[in-house]
């Protein structure tokens, strides 16, 4: 299971990677194996304004959906387009081209309540 | 609890999950869609030993299944296989299963891995002198072997003529592949030609080997209880707890054919109780209009108005992802009904229709001679 270093973690397993205030946001490794074959990612649309913990999408898997939740506040500058016709490459690369969307943090403050990978390790465990 | 083949699910990097208290794999490496294809395409191979199998012996035992069981036991003959649900007093399922005919005072019974207890009880309990009933589910190794390459297999392992007019829900005992024994049958989960082997459970990691090495160059692959969910769902079978339950009267399914109603048997009165009174349930096959799928217990709603609930929900790799499943509605509805469905309690609302099944063609029922 990949737990990259330069990556902040969600209690409800999605990643968060800030480059200049923005925040790039996908799922976990061990969450997509939780969820086995992505077959649909319902996403929100650019320019939405999220809070942190709120629904911003729905991920459908072969075992069951779950709700993709905004581990931070910010506006949605951008989705990953090619996950409308390619959902599996959340299966296949989930931290680098299965990256859902992303977020221009509106507050910093947020970051602070997320976990680093030392502490989502023990969080799987 | 865990079948003689748990370390060859772990070392196969498998998915363990509970089912019905066994440790399970759900699915494998490549996941559920590439086993779901390779089924369909090419050929699965399913440790499917956790099932339970009787031996039914004696004078009366003919007599006896007839009366546990819906499907025509007396029309049967030596060596054929038939599906069927064995029903308790109020016509509810207790399980659903197969009986395989040696001759008239020996068959074996294969059930549900969950319902081995509560079904011997209840055969014990209609069993007249003279009828024994076993229990070798532990030491009683099966296999299913499923898709258009599986008659290959079997033929490059024990040859052609085992093979021979080897037609749909036939078995034949004692054929030898790679020196085991296997009471080899033409049935299966799946909705693709197949077979179900049953064997020695001390030969079932060698067998296991044997197929998945002889498979190779079909491109076979393990395939978990995902792969088999969606299968069976799409080939439009039911599984137990879900579509056929002991708590609903197995009137109005797609299943009438398990059905002889020439013979007496457990549950019949209640059953022509019902269906005279038009009363019951109905069990329907649905397809979903968008990508996502209803669960299993999602309210199943008609013009606004709840009549149902979902009780099996898949995505179907063969119809690109197209989420279907099975629905039990109080009310009766065509093929091509609109429908909404939601999570209790949540505002999330799905569409979709009626359906008719199976979903999908299968090939169970073809000739052999085609996929040699």
């Amino acid at each position: 299971m990949l737990i990259p270093e330069n990556v902040l973690f969600a209690e409800s397993h999605e990643y968060v990677r800030v480059e200049n205030g923005i925040a790039t946001i996908g799922l976990s490794d061990y969450a997509q194996q939780q969820l086995g074959d992505i077959t649909y990612i319902e996403l929100p649309a650019e320019g939405d304004t999220v809070s942190k913990g709120s629904s911003v999408g729905v991920i459908e898997a072969v075992k069951a959906a779950s709700d993709l939740y905004s581990p931070i506040s910010g506006e949605i500058v951008e989705i990953n387009s090619e996950l409308e016709s390619a959902p599996e490459l959340v299966n296949q690369d989930c931290y680098g081209q299965g990256w859902i969307l992303k977020i221009k943090i509106s507050e910093e403050s947020e970051l602070s309540g997320l976990m680093d990978n030392q502490a989502y390790k023990k969080h799987v465990e | 609890m865990r079948t003689v083949l748990y370390q060859k699910h772990v070392e196969s990097g498998g998915k363990i999950v509970d089912f019905a208290g066994w440790e399970m794999p759900l699915w494998y490496k490549k996941g559920q869609s590439a086993e779901h294809h390779a089924t369909r395409k090419n050929v699965g191979l399913f440790d499917i030993c956790h099932m339970g199998e009787f031996d039914i012996t004696g004078p009366g035992s003919k007599e006896m299944m007839s009366k546990l069981l819906t499907n025509n036991v007396f029309g049967m003959s030596d060596g054929q296989a038939s599906y069927n649900f064995m029903l308790n007093q109020n016509g509810g399922v207790i399980d659903d299963c197969i009986i395989y005919k040696f001759n008239d005072e020996k068959w074996m019974l294969v059930v549900n891995a969950g319902n081995i207890r509560t079904d011997l009880e209840w055969i014990m309990e209609n069993a007249p002198g003279g009828v024994t009933v076993t229990d070798r589910s532990d030491r009683t190794a099966k296999l299913d072997l499923q898709g258009p390459d599986s008659p290959k297999i079997i033929r490059d392992l024990a040859g052609e003529d085992v093979l021979n007019k080897f037609g749909f829900f036939k078995f034949r005992d004692g054929v030898v592949i790679g020196g085991i024994p296997v009471l080899l049958s033409r049935t299966g989960y799946t909705g693709e030609i197949g077979f179900e082997l049953y064997f020695d459970s001390d030969r079932a990691v060698e067998m296991w080997d044997m197929l998945i090495k002889a498979g190779e160059k079909y491109g076979i692959e393990p395939c978990g209880l995902g792969a088999r969910d969606s299968l069976r769902t799409e080939a439009g079978l039911p599984l137990h707890g879900h579509e056929i339950r002991p708590d609903v009267p197995a009137l109005n399914t797609p299943w009438n054919f398990v059905f002889d109603w020439e013979h007496d048997f457990i549950g019949k009165a209640a059953l022509l109780k019902i269906r005279e009174e038009g009363s019951g349930h109905y069990t329907i096959p649905f397809i979903m209009s968008g990508r996502s799928k209803a669960m299993p217990g999602w309210n199943v709603n008609l013009e606004g108005v709840k009549i149902g609930n979902v009780v099996s929900g898949v995505i179907s790799p063969t119809l690109e992802n197209r989420p279907i499943g099975f629905l039990m509605s109080q009310t009766p509805l065509e093929t091509g009904t609109k429908l909404t469905f939601n999570e209790e309690g949540k505002s999330r609302i799905l569409e979709g229709e009626i359906s008719d099944s199976p979903f999908v063609k299968p090939t169970s029922r073809m000739k052999m001679k085609n996929f040699l």
